[in-house]
């Protein structure tokens, strides 16, 4: 099996990888990057548990490969605060409650960054359908959509 | 699919320069290579065990796969590895392909279609895929490359089977054409899954109509199913009903009969056959009746 | 809130604190299972399954594997003789002779890479003699059954639980009360049902995740996502003949459990495995997939029910058998189906019982905790049929609920005077809430609204002496860290903790750390993070640990000022006299001590609290007869009301709200108690609405998230509503009890209940997908 070298952003840092072709950007993030905010639910674009943003795109990263995003930007879930100030929709979830477990947090605050980036201002059903792809076991997701809408009026 | 791997399988990347190259190298390992679009279904198939292949070969941003335009005059041309969320909130097809934009929208979740294309919806042949129905219903011809060069297949005789196409070792689909819409073109896509989105379709009915003067009814009306036959299925006797006498509900309900009588599912995980089968019905009926109103009624 | 009861409920009880560990988890930095760094040691594994769901063991071929570059150990049953079990001990660590569900370990190999691993489990060849299965747990229960564990008479059990050996009856629960056979004739209505309730998963988001290392000398350390590492602990011990304090389980932060990571189950085939490794640690991810065929799965139920009531709606009778999918392994479960037996009647004052609660070994999956313990399956049926009642007696299937529940005093089902509970208000509440009694016109009109209630109750299922432990330890800046067993699964058991630890010492919340992640080498001991007991179990373990470190505390200064300790108080981290008026931050005091009131040396020290809890007075229950004086330390109570909308077209059912009223005793976190409530109401809606493990032949159909579907962001309603009661349990921390299952208990039956009143049609299995509704009410003749 071959491998390939690709160069790439992550969270604003400029890296620079080596990656087999079967390599998952999933992969790649937590077990050459140490990046392990990114989770592994279900390893088939199912749960959105390990959803990063890709040139400022949400994608299941389980389903993409690493060698894919040679030259691209990707955002996870340490790339949201900056310097340490939490970015709105973090804030927001905290406030609401929607966080139990916390293992498809970080997958719903990525979708959810991505959905305010292209929509500052949804409606409920727009944020229902943007998560649809992020299961969550624990919270019956009411006040992760409150989240969404209180982070769209902080910004 | 007691044990699928766990990550995906040992295969090797490869990213060819040209469609020639790409052509010939899938040619040259027929059998183990297959092109990769958005991925989003060979990797769930490649964990599963259930495609072995050696190569995948990445067509993407090869000549003319990753764009999408729309010329007034011809169409709109949709690149192969132009990912569903990118036609979705094209402009031009929110204005002229709005039931394209419809079904594309009830595929999976949002992340998922930032990868999923609609050629590879297409490629994949499977009868439950949401946007092939308005991709034939639209008259969709798909550009393809093979070894003896480019020529084009039309959707209506695309499909052979479930997973199964005209295509060849070699092939390369580089893009779909969607011609001009019909004036007035009207259409929806209603999809039933076991859970209200995201799911796989147990039934999905696409619907268009237009005006047409060469009809009783003054107008063309086409429904496609999706689930329910071991192809994408284009209900011929709907367009008939609909087009020989002037449209009312008893004319809605005996053309949601013909799509019952049509329709030839299975009984699987999803759905039982007898219940696909009356869903072909009470939904090509709600279908076509909200064509018929979006045309004015 | 008068003066006199602030004055008793101190600050921050009843406030809703954010969750401690909000920030790790908002920002990737909280460490689950899989995060850990191992280096590049690490070996993984990966599990070969049994693909026959019974079958004999004829021989194994492992050469091949073992000689595969990489590969570092394959590990067969051959090795590990010992048997697993929390209750039942019918288990080994890998199958030996026999494999009984499709997906049985059956041996286990480690190597440098998942890859590797993968690769050598192709070379293994297992050569299979296949036996007639078993795969209904009524068929199952009959003597002529094939028998799935032939040596189940040799197994070592718990004193409550009755196997039955030469059979595949692992318990048999009895429940004798009254005179059932005369009581029928007494009955003015009676209404008899059979329900199925179908296997289904818990599905965290986090699969099992574990990694066990064994150095060469002996020591064995496992990281899991666990919500019991001291059962784990004593559990492993036992199957490989080691001391406990050989065994160190590290549960980091678990992504989900709902039962499924309690006990032990995979976590000892990664113990095994590392056996051999030489001191390399190995990791096993479970797959979805693995996680879906090979993890505990919720029993499935067979339930008959026979109940009776006279004229005024009083029930006077009720006869129910309950026969219970154990699957290939029952250790766990048979609790679950005595639970069932002693709580058999619901939350009902019932004179004339005679119920059977049937464990039954079947060649599916192992079946064990989940969410409810029995109750939400139990009162699937239950419920519909008190509703059936109502309706044939001509009563409100509201009023039915009010005039038989039970009442403070009045005389439960096994015989014990119930404690103080406020179901008749929770009953109320949410027949308040839901306009109870009004119908609301349908979004269109071909939709059909109905709506309905269920009530419950469920008590700790557990051994009757269940314990916790706790410390309490002062920092010189005055912070306090508290040291427990117990998990915090997302439920938010350390805030609670952390409230607790403040108000009982008196520190403000802030300053309270919990020492985490539990490790059984340094934490006290925890019986497991299951039956919603930690609140009121922990709790009371907590609150003793910090009322002692403020004893030492207040001894310590009570010399120092040389004043009455009655006189002396904490609030907000200072000593106050109320007496003298002197006033010190503990932080001076709490681990240098204090100068002597003549200066001449010192008094004091460093400061550690410690406290237990175990109940006391729970006693057996006669085995004939399910009679006792207590069978069990609480019931928490509650009630559920729904409303539904029907689509005729497809017999979709869009649940539209969703009111819910629990007896909690006291709320010590709202905010955490209201979306504990929320999610139970959601899970238990998915449960009705979509789930389903489909099980052909022993094969289970759905085994991803593709097919097996649970409730997303669009299909949870909006209109969830949680009200809070509080009748203050007389053990419980401040009257705390648990709430962390009993939201998911009556939701099956509540939206049934409302499917009812919207098309008129009784759904005796769920879930109820459209498919089912759409045919029953074809069958019915309500659509064409």
């Amino acid at each position: 099996m071959a491998y390939h070298k690709i160069t790439l952003t992550v969270n604003g840092e400029a890296e620079q990888v080596d990656v087999s072709s079967n390599m998952t950007l999933l992969r790649m993030l937590r077990e050459k990057m140490g990046k392990t905010g990114t989770k592994n639910g279900c390893a088939a674009g199912e749960c959105g548990a390990c959803t990063v943003m890709v040139d400022g795109e949400p994608v299941n990263s389980c389903m993409m490969l690493a060698i894919e995003c040679d030259g691209k930007e990707i955002v996870t879930v340490e790339g949201l605060a900056d310097n340490g100030h939490l970015a709105p929709i973090q804030e927001a979830i905290i406030d609401s409650g929607g966080v139990q477990c916390g293992f498809c947090t970080p997958g719903i605050l990525i979708a959810s960054q991505a959905l305010l980036d292209r929509n500052p201002n949804p409606s409920q059903a727009e944020i229902q359908e943007a998560l649809v792809g992020n299961l969550c076991r624990c919270t019956g997701y009411v006040r992760i959509i409150e989240a969404v809408q209180a982070a769209a009026k902080m910004v | 699919m007691l044990d699928p791997h766990p990550s995906l399988p040992e295969f090797d990347y490869i990213k060819p320069k040209t469609l020639a190259e790409a052509s010939q190298f899938l040619a040259d390992h027929a059998g183990e290579a297959r092109p990769l679009l958005g991925g989003t279904d060979i990797f769930v198939r490649m964990r599963d065990g259930f495609w072995k292949d050696q190569y995948l070969v990445d067509v993407k941003g090869l000549d003319g796969t990753n764009e999408i335009s729309f010329d007034p005059a011809k169409g709109l041309t949709i690149g192969a590895g132009v990912s569903m969320n990118r036609v979705s909130a094209h402009p031009d097809v929110k204005v002229h392909y709005a039931v394209l934009a419809e079904a594309v929208d009830s595929v999976a979740s949002y992340q998922l279609r930032s990868r999923a294309t609609i050629v590879g919806n297409i490629c994949n042949a499977s009868p439950a895929g949401d946007t092939i129905g308005a991709c034939i219903l639209l008259g969709g011809v798909l550009n393809v490359h093979g070894l003896d060069g480019k020529r084009q297949e039309p959707l209506s005789t695309f499909f052979k089977g479930p997973g199964s196409t005209v295509l060849k070792a070699g092939d390369v689909v580089v893009s779909i054409e969607l011609p001009l819409p019909p004036k007035g073109l009207q259409g929806t896509y209603l999809k039933l899954g076991r859970n209200k989105s995201s799911d796989l379709s147990i039934v999905g009915v696409t619907a268009i109509g237009y005006p047409d003067a060469d009809t009783v009814s003054g107008y063309r009306v086409k429904v496609a199913l999706a689930s329910v036959a071991p192809t994408p299925l284009v209900v011929d006797k709907v367009e008939e009903i609909m087009a020989a006498k002037p449209i009312t509900e008893d004319v809605i309900a005996e053309a949601a009969e013909a799509a019952f009588e049509t329709a030839s599912p299975i009984d699987d995980v999803r759905g039982g056959a007898k219940y696909r089968k009356l869903m072909s019905r009470n939904l090509s009926k709600k279908a076509l009746t909200v064509v018929w109103e979006k045309l004015g009624r | 809130m008068t003066t006199e009861i602030k004055e008793r409920i101190p600050s921050p009880i009843g406030e809703s604190k954010p969750r401690l560990e909000n920030d790790q988890k908002v920002t990737g930095a909280a460490i689950f299972a899989d995060d850990i760094q191992f280096g590049n040691s690490l070996l993984y594994a990966r599990i070969m399954h049994s693909p026959h769901p019974h079958a004999l063991i004829k021989s194994i071929d492992t050469s091949k594997a073992e000689a595969l570059p990489g590969v570092k150990a394959v590990v067969t049953g051959a090795d590990f003789p010992g048997y697993l079990g929390l209750y039942l001990q019918d288990r080994h660590i890998f199958c030996r002779d026999r494999v009984r569900y499709v997906g049985d370990p059956v041996l286990g190999v480690a190597a440098t890479s998942e890859e590797i691993a993968v690769k050598a489990l192709d070379l293994i060849d297992v050569e299979y003699e296949v036996l007639e299965p078993v795969l209904n747990a009524e068929e199952g229960a009959k003597p002529d059954a094939p028998l799935i564990h032939p040596d189940l008479g040799n197994y070592k059990v718990a004193n409550f639980i009755f196997p039955q050996p030469g059979t595949n009856i692992s318990n048999h629960f009895k429940l004798r009360k009254g005179d059932v056979d005369g009581a029928w004739e007494k009955c003015s209505t009676i209404v008899e049902r059979k329900f199925w309730v179908p296997h289904i998963q818990h599905v965290p988001i986090e699969p099992h995740t574990a990694i066990a290392q064994w150095d060469e000398t002996g020591e064995i350390t496992l990281w899991a996502s666990s919500q019991s590492p001291f059962a784990q602990r004593n559990l492993l011990a036992q199957a490989l003949g080691v001391s406990q304090s050989s065994v160190r389980v590290i549960a980091p932060k678990i992504g989900g459990g709902f039962g499924c990571k309690a006990g032990i189950s995979m976590e000892a085939l990664v113990v095994a495995i590392a056996s051999k490794t030489n001191g390399r640690p190995v990791k096993l991810l479970l797959t979805r997939e693995e996680e879906f065929h090979t993890a505990f799965v919720r029993q499935e139920l067979i339930a008959y029910y026979k109940m009776g009531c006279d004229e005024n709606g009083k029930i006077l009778a009720m006869e129910n058998t309950y026969y219970w999918g154990g699957g290939a392994s029952t250790e766990y479960g048979v609790n679950v189906t005595r639970a069932a037996g002693y709580s058999c009647t619901g939350p009902y004052e019932v004179p004339n019982v005679k119920a059977d609660s049937l464990c039954v070994y079947t060649n599916h999956p192992v079946g064990g905790a989940y969410r409810g313990f029995g109750m939400p399956e139990m009162h699937t049926g239950l419920e519909q049929c008190v509703d059936e009642l109502a309706y044939k007696a001509g009563i409100d299937p509201v009023d039915i609920r009010s005039i038989n529940c039970v009442k403070e005093g009045c005389e439960t089902v096994t015989g014990f005077k119930m404690h103080p509970t406020g179901l008749s208000q929770c009953i109320e509440e949410t027949a308040k809430a839901i306009q109870w009694g009004q119908k609301s016109p349908a979004s269109a009109p071909n939709k059909r609204r109905g709506k309905g209630t269920a009530i419950m109750w469920k008590a700790p299922a557990m051994p009757p002496n269940a314990g916790s432990s706790a410390w309490v330890e002062l920092a010189e800046d005055g912070t306090v860290n508290v040291g427990l067993g117990g998990q915090d699964l997302g439920q938010g058991a350390f805030t609670v903790m952390a409230q607790m630890a403040a108000a009982a010492l008196g520190v403000p919340y802030e300053s309270v750390r919990i020492s985490s992640p539990v490790d059984t080498r340094y934490s006290p001991y925890e019986w497991q993070t299951v039956a919603s007991r930690l609140t009121w179990s922990m709790g009371n373990a907590v609150v003793a640990a910090a009322t002692d470190a403020r004893r030492q505390v207040l001894d310590l200064v009570s010399e120092a000022w040389d004043e009455d300790p009655e006189d002396l108080d904490i609030r907000d981290g200072i000593v106050v006299s109320y007496k003298s008026e002197q006033e010190q931050p503990i932080k001076d005091i709490v681990v240098y001590g204090l100068p002597k009131p003549d200066d001449q040396g010192w008094l004091g020290g460093p400061i550690i609290g410690r406290g237990k809890f175990m109940p006391s007075y729970v006693t057996g229950l006669d085995a004939e007869t399910g009679q006792g004086t207590r069978s069990v330390v609480h019931y928490t109570t509650g009630s559920q009301s729904v409303e539904v909308e029907v689509d005729l077209d497809t017999g979709c059912v869009e649940v539209l709200r969703g009111v819910s009223a629990f007896d909690v005793g006291r709320a010590i976190n709202p905010a955490l108690v209201e979306a504990q409530i929320e999610g139970g109401f959601v899970q238990g809606m998915s449960s009705a609405l979509f789930e389903e493990m489909i099980m052909v032949d022993g094969f289970m159909q759905n085994p991803s998230f593709v097919d097996y579907r649970i409730a997303t962001t669009t299909d949870a309603p909006s209109d969830l509503q949680s009200i809070i009661v509080e009748v203050p349990q007389d053990d419980g921390p401040w009257g705390a009890r648990g709430i962390g299952e009993h939201p998911m208990v009556p939701t099956v039956a509540a939206i049934a209940n409302a499917i009812y009143d919207a098309v008129g049609i009784r759904m005796m299995s769920p879930p109820f997908s459209a498919e089912k509704v759409y045919l029953a009410m074809l069958e019915a003749g309500i659509v064409e």
